[in-house]
C-alpha cells in the first residue's frame, strides 16, 4: 500500500466514525461527556479524566484502522496511544518468524484474533536451503493457544508445521474458522484430519502448494455430520487419492462453499457431480479434468451443462491432466472469468483459441508456455481486463525449446495496459520488448523476467539486457517488485538504483559484474526490503555497503557469490540488531560444509530478540 | 557466456584447486600455489595452447583469489568456467544448477508427464487411473517427502570435484548413467595424462552393467554399499543417499571396504 493510499484510509475510517458519532453542537468537552455515556464508562456529570476519555475515543476509533502501516504509525505516537494501539490489534503480520520471539508477540497483544506468520525465505523453494533449517510453527501454536484461546484465523507461508502442531492448534482455539498454509511442509493427512474433525467452526480450509504427506487417512470424512459452516476447501496440492463420496457429502452439507479446488485424483465424471450438488460455487479447481477409465456406451455427462449452471463460477484452475476434447466444456463461464489458471496444462494456441477469445472479464491469467507467443497474442487481443500473468515453463530447463519470447511479451504489452503484475519464463528476449512493456503498462507494479539461459544477452542485437530493465525502472514508476535475468552488467543496477525508490523486493541471479552492482542497489533504493541474489560476482566490499540498510530490511540472501567469514563477522559484529546466519547447502557436517573462510549462503535479517535458539548444525550464526 | 569477467585465467587456477578436501583454507593454498608456479607451467590445462603463463599472470591471478575461489564450490553445484571457453563449442552446455530455473518442484516433470511434446493432446492415460490406488508408477513423480528435487552427493574416482545428482529428474537407471556421464566426462578427461584435446573426450560407458572402465555404485540409508542397478528404480531412489563411480577392477575391495556386512555381488 503506497502512503497516499494508506493516509486516504485513514481519513476514511476517520469518517466512518464521525458518522456513527457525531460531535454535539456544544463544546468539545461535553461531547467527550456523551461519548463517555455512549461507551458506558461513567455518568457523573462533572467532566470524566481526559486521559481515560481519550483512549476510549483512540480505541473506538482504532477499531476501523486495519492497516497495519497506519497501526503501526499510530503506536509511536505516544505510550498511551502505543497501549490502546496493541488493545485494539486483532491482525498480526509478521513477514519473519525469527525477528521476534512468541513471547514478545504475547506480551504485546493481548486480543489477537488472526495470525500471518512467513517463515524460510523463497530461495529455499528451490533447493538452495538444507532441510530442517527451521521456521518451524510448534513454538508459535504453544505461545498462541495460551494467550489467544480466541484465535480465528492462521495464515501460513514456508514454515515447517508438524501433525502435532496441527493437533494442538485444533484442540486451543474452539472459534477456530480459518486455516491457510502456503508452500508449507512437515504434516499430513492425518494432521488435516484433526483440524477438519475438531475445528466445528472452520469456514476455510486451504492448502496451496504445501507438501501433504499421505498418512493414508480419509481426512474427508472427517469433517463432522451436519450442515457445515465450509466457505472454502482447497487441497489441490495433497497428492493422495480421496473419498470422492465423502467430499460429494460434505459438499452437499456445506450451503456456504464458494471456493472449492480439488485435486488430481477428482476425475471429470466426479467434478461434474460435484458442481451440480454446488452450483453457488464461485471458484473452482477442476482436479484432473480427465475422465476415468469409464466404461464407454453409457450416457456420458453433460459437462457443458454443468458450467452452464455454475452462473457463479468466476474463478477456474486445476486442469492437472486435461483431455482437450473436453475443455470446451468451460466455455458457458468464459464471459464471466475474471481468474483462469491453466498452468498445469499443456495447452497448445489452438486448443487455447476458442476459450480465450470469450474471456473479455479476465483478469488474472496463469498459463504454460505451450500457448506460445501465439497463444499470447490471443490472449492480448481479447483480455483487455488483464491485471495479472503468469507464463511458466512446460520445460524448465535450460536448453529447451521456447516457445514464448519477446513477440508474445511485446504483443502483451500492446493488447493488456492494465497489465500490473508480471512473471515471465522464457528462453529468448530482446530489450526491444521489455523497453516497449515498459512504455505500454505504466501500472506495473511487479516485473519478473526470467531469460532460462543464464547470462543470455539481447538475441537480436547480442547486447547485454541492461536497458530493458533500465527502461522498466525507469518508466514503470509504482515498481515495488523486480526480478532481472539474462546477460546484466553493472549498468543495469545503477538504473535500478536510481531509479527503483519504491523497490521493495529484488531478485538477482548470474548477473552483474562487480560490488559496484550491489552497492548502486543498497544505497539508491531506499524501500528495499527482500533482496535475494545467488549466484552473482558480490563480496564483502558490496555487503558492507548495505550496513546502514540492514536494521531496516527484512532480509538479505546471498548464495554462491564472493563473501567471506571475515566480511560477514564485521557485518554481524557491527550490527547487533541483525542475526547474520551462515550455511552450506548441505546439510550434513561433513566435508562440503564451510571450514574455510568462503560463505556460500549468507542469510541475514533484523531480529528484536537476537539469534534463535533452534538452528540446526549445520547453520552458524556469527 | 560473457557476463562474469572470469575466464580464462580460471584455466590454471582449476587445477590449482585439486586439493585434497579437508584443505579449504584458500588463504593459505595461495601461498603454497604462488611457490609451485615453475610446476604449474607445466601442468596441463583445459583452456587452449599459448595461455599466458608467466609469474606475473600466475600472481595477478592469485590476487583474483576472492573471485576464483568460488568457482571451486560452484563446481560442486555446476562446472561453469572452463566450459565457457569459446574454443569448444562441442563442450556440452554446463550442467545443471541447483535450483535454475526457479520453477518449484510441483511444476517440474509436466513434460515427462502424460504428453512430452508441447501442445499435444495427451493420449496416454498416465495418472488418470490413479483413483483409489496407491500410484507408484514414474507418472507420479519421485517427489520425496522434503519440498523440492532429491539430490544425492556423488564421487568419482580421480576426479577431486563432486557433483550433485537431482534423482526426481530422473525415472530409469538409464537416465541416470547418462546424467553421470554429462556431468563427469569433461572433468575426466581433464584428469587424463595425455595430450588430448577436448574433442577426444571418452564417453563414460558401462556403468550398470559391468563392462565399461567404471562402475556405479551408492551407499543406502543403511551405510551399506551396493552395486547400482540390482532393485528396482523405486526402491534404489527410496533408499540411495549417495553415488560414488569406481574403478570397475575395484568393486570387490569398494563393496566390502566399510560395509561389514553382505557384499553385493551382480551375477
Amino acid at each position: 500500500m503506497t502512503e497516499e493510499d494508506s493516509s486516504a484510509k485513514m481519513s476514511e475510517d476517520v469518517e466512518r466514525y464521525l458518522k456513527l458519532n457525531p460531535p454535539c453542537s456544544s463544546s468539545s468537552s461535553s461531547s467527550a461527556v456523551a461519548f463517555a455515556n455512549k461507551s458506558g464508562t461513567f455518568k457523573s456529570s462533572s467532566p470524566p479524566c481526559p486521559e481515560h476519555v481519550l483512549e476510549n475515543v483512540l480505541e473506538s476509533v482504532l477499531q476501523f484502522l486495519t492497516s497495519r502501516c497506519d497501526r503501526n504509525a499510530v503506536s509511536l505516537v505516544c505510550k498511551s496511544w502505543y497501549r490502546v494501539e496493541a488493545q485494539t490489534r486483532f491482525e498480526v503480520f509478521i513477514g519473519n518468524c525469527y525477528s521476534l520471539s512468541p513471547a514478545r508477540l504475547t506480551h504485546r497483544f493481548k486480543g489477537l484474533r488472526s495470525i500471518v506468520l512467513k517463515g524460510k525465505p523463497r530461495f529455499a523453494d528451490f533447493n538452495l536451503m538444507p532441510p530442517n533449517w527451521g521456521a518451524q510453527f510448534a513454538p508459535w501454536v504453544v505461545a498462541t493457544a495460551k494467550a489467544y484461546p480466541w484465535l480465528e484465523k492462521v495464515h501460513l507461508k514456508r514454515m515447517f508445521v508438524t501433525d502435532d502442531d496441527l493437533a494442538l492448534l485444533a484442540d486451543s482455539f474452539p472459534g477456530f474458522k480459518e486455516l491457510t498454509l502456503v508452500c508449507c511442509e512437515g504434516f499430513g493427512t492425518s494432521g488435516i484430519a484433526v483440524v477438519a474433525n475438531k475445528c466445528r467452526q472452520l469456514k476455510v480450509l486451504d492448502l496451496v502448494e504445501s507438501e501433504v504427506t499421505d498418512d493414508e487417512v480419509d481426512w474427508i470424512s472427517c469433517f463432522p455430520e451436519g450442515e457445515s459452516p465450509l466457505e472454502s476447501l482447497s487441497f489441490d496440492c495433497v497428492e493422495s487419492p480421496i473419498n470422492f463420496n465423502a467430499l460429494e457429502g460434505l459438499v452437499v452439507r456445506s450451503p456456504f462453499l464458494k471456493k472449492l479446488r480439488t485435486n488430481r485424483f477428482v476425475s471429470l465424471e466426479e467434478l461434474h457431480r460435484l458442481m451440480v450438488r454446488a452450483p453457488q460455487l464461485t471458484s473452482l479447481g477442476t482436479g484432473s479434468f480427465s475422465p476415468d477409465n469409464a466404461p464407454q456406451g453409457e450416457q456420458l455427462p453433460d459437462y457443458a451443462a454443468a458450467f452452464l449452471a455454475c452462473k457463479s463460477i468466476v474463478c477456474l484452475s486445476g486442469f492437472r491432466e486435461f483431455r482437450p476434447e473436453y475443455l470446451l466444456a468451460i466455455s458457458p463461464v468464459c464471459a464471466n472469468l475474471t481468474s483462469l489458471n491453466f498452468s498445469y496444462a499443456n495447452i497448445s494456441p489452438h486448443m487455447l483459441n476458442p476459450i480465450i477469445r470469450n474471456c473479455h472479464n479476465i483478469r488474472v491469467f496463469w498459463a504454460l508456455d505451450s500457448i506460445r507467443d501465439e497463444g499470447l497474442q490471443a490472449v492480448a487481443a481479447t483480455c483487455k481486463e488483464l491485471r495479472e500473468l503468469r507464463i511458466f515453463p512446460f520445460d524448465p530447463r535450460e536448453d529447451s525449446e521456447g516457445p514464448v519470447s519477446g513477440v508474445g511479451l511485446q504483443a502483451i504489452s500492446e493488447g493488456c495496459r492494465k497489465l500490473e503484475s508480471i512473471l515471465y519464463f522464457c528462453q529468448r528476449m530482446t530489450n526491444e520488448a521489455v523497453t516497449a512493456m515498459s512504455e505500454n503498462c505504466p501500472q506495473l507494479t511487479v516485473f519478473r523476467l526470467c531469460i532460462m539461459g543464464r547470462h543470455r544477452p539481447d538475441h537480436v542485437t547480442g547486447k547485454p539486457m541492461d536497458d530493458g530493465f533500465g527502461a522498466i525502472v525507469k518508466n514503470c514508476k509504482k515498481l515495488t517488485r523486480l526480478a532481472v535475468s539474462g546477460l546484466l552488467t553493472d549498468e543495469a543496477f545503477s538504473y535500478i538504483g536510481e531509479y527503483g525508490k519504491l523497490i521493495r523486493t529484488l531478485s538477482v541471479a548470474f548477473a552483474g559484474n562487480s560490488d559496484k552492482a550491489l552497492r548502486y542497489v543498497l544505497e539508491g533504493c531506499p524501500k528495499l526490503q527482500k533482496l535475494e541474489i545467488r549466484d552473482s560476482p558480490f563480496g564483502d566490499a558490496g555487503l558492507r555497503s548495505g550496513m546502514h540498510r540492514y536494521c531496516n530490511m527484512r532480509f538479505v540472501w546471498l548464495s554462491s557469490c564472493v563473501l567471506s567469514l571475515g566480511g560477514c563477522r564485521d557485518v554481524a559484529q557491527a550490527l547487533p540488531n541483525v542475526v547474520v546466519e551462515v550455511f552450506g547447502s548441505d546439510g550434513d557436517d561433513d566435508d562440503d560444509t564451510v571450514t574455510g573462510d568462503y560463505v556460500e549462503t549468507l542469510y541475514l535479517y533484523r531480529s528484536l530478540d537476537g539469534p534463535r535458539k533452534d538452528a540446526p548444525k549445520f547453520v552458524t550464526i556469527l | 557466456m560473457e557476463g562474469y569477467s572470469r575466464n580464462g585465467e580460471i584455466s590454471p587456477k582449476l587445477l590449482d584447486l585439486m586439493i585434497p578436501q579437508e584443505r579449504r583454507n584458500w588463504f593459505h593454498d595461495e601461498k603454497n600455489s604462488v611457490f609451485k608456479t615453475e610446476e604449474k607451467k607445466l601442468e596441463l590445462k583445459l583452456g587452449p595452447p599459448g595461455e599466458e603463463d608467466d609469474d606475473e599472470s600466475m600472481i595477478r591471478h592469485m590476487k583474483k583469489e576472492p573471485k576464483d575461489k568460488s568457482i571451486l564450490s560452484l563446481a560442486g553445484k555446476y562446472f561453469s568456467p572452463s566450459s565457457t571457453k569459446t574454443t569448444s563449442h562441442k563442450r556440452t552446455a554446463p550442467g545443471p544448477v541447483v535450483g535454475w530455473p526457479p520453477v518449484r518442484s510441483f511444476r517440474k516433470n509436466l513434460a515427462s508427464g502424460s504428453s512430452s511434446k508441447l501442445g499435444n493432446d495427451s493420449t496416454t492415460s498416465n495418472g488418470v487411473t490413479l483413483k483409489n490406488q496407491k500410484c507408484d508408477d514414474a507418472a507420479k513423480t519421485t517427489e520425496p517427502k522434503r519440498q523440492g528435487g532429491m539430490f544425492v552427493k556423488i564421487n568419482m574416482y580421480g576426479v577431486p570435484i563432486g557433483r550433485k545428482v537431482d534423482l526426481s529428474a530422473h525415472n530409469s537407471y538409464e537416465q541416470l548413467s547418462f546424467t553421470v556421464d554429462k556431468l563427469f566426462r569433461g572433468l575426466l578427461a581433464a584428469q587424463r595424462d595425455f595430450p588430448s584435446s577436448i574433442e577426444d573426450e571418452k564417453p563414460i560407458t558401462g556403468l550398470l552393467d559391468g563392462n565399461g572402465e567404471y562402475t556405479l555404485t551408492y551407499e543406502d540409508n543403511e551405510g551399506d554399499k551396493m552395486l547400482v542397478g540390482d532393485v528396482p528404480w523405486q526402491m534404489f531412489v527410496s533408499s540411495v543417499k549417495r553415488l560414488r563411480v569406481i574403478k570397475t577392477s575395484e568393486i570387490s575391495s569398494a563393496l566390502t571396504y566399510g560395509n561389514g556386512k553382505q557384499e553385493k555381488m551382480r551375477r
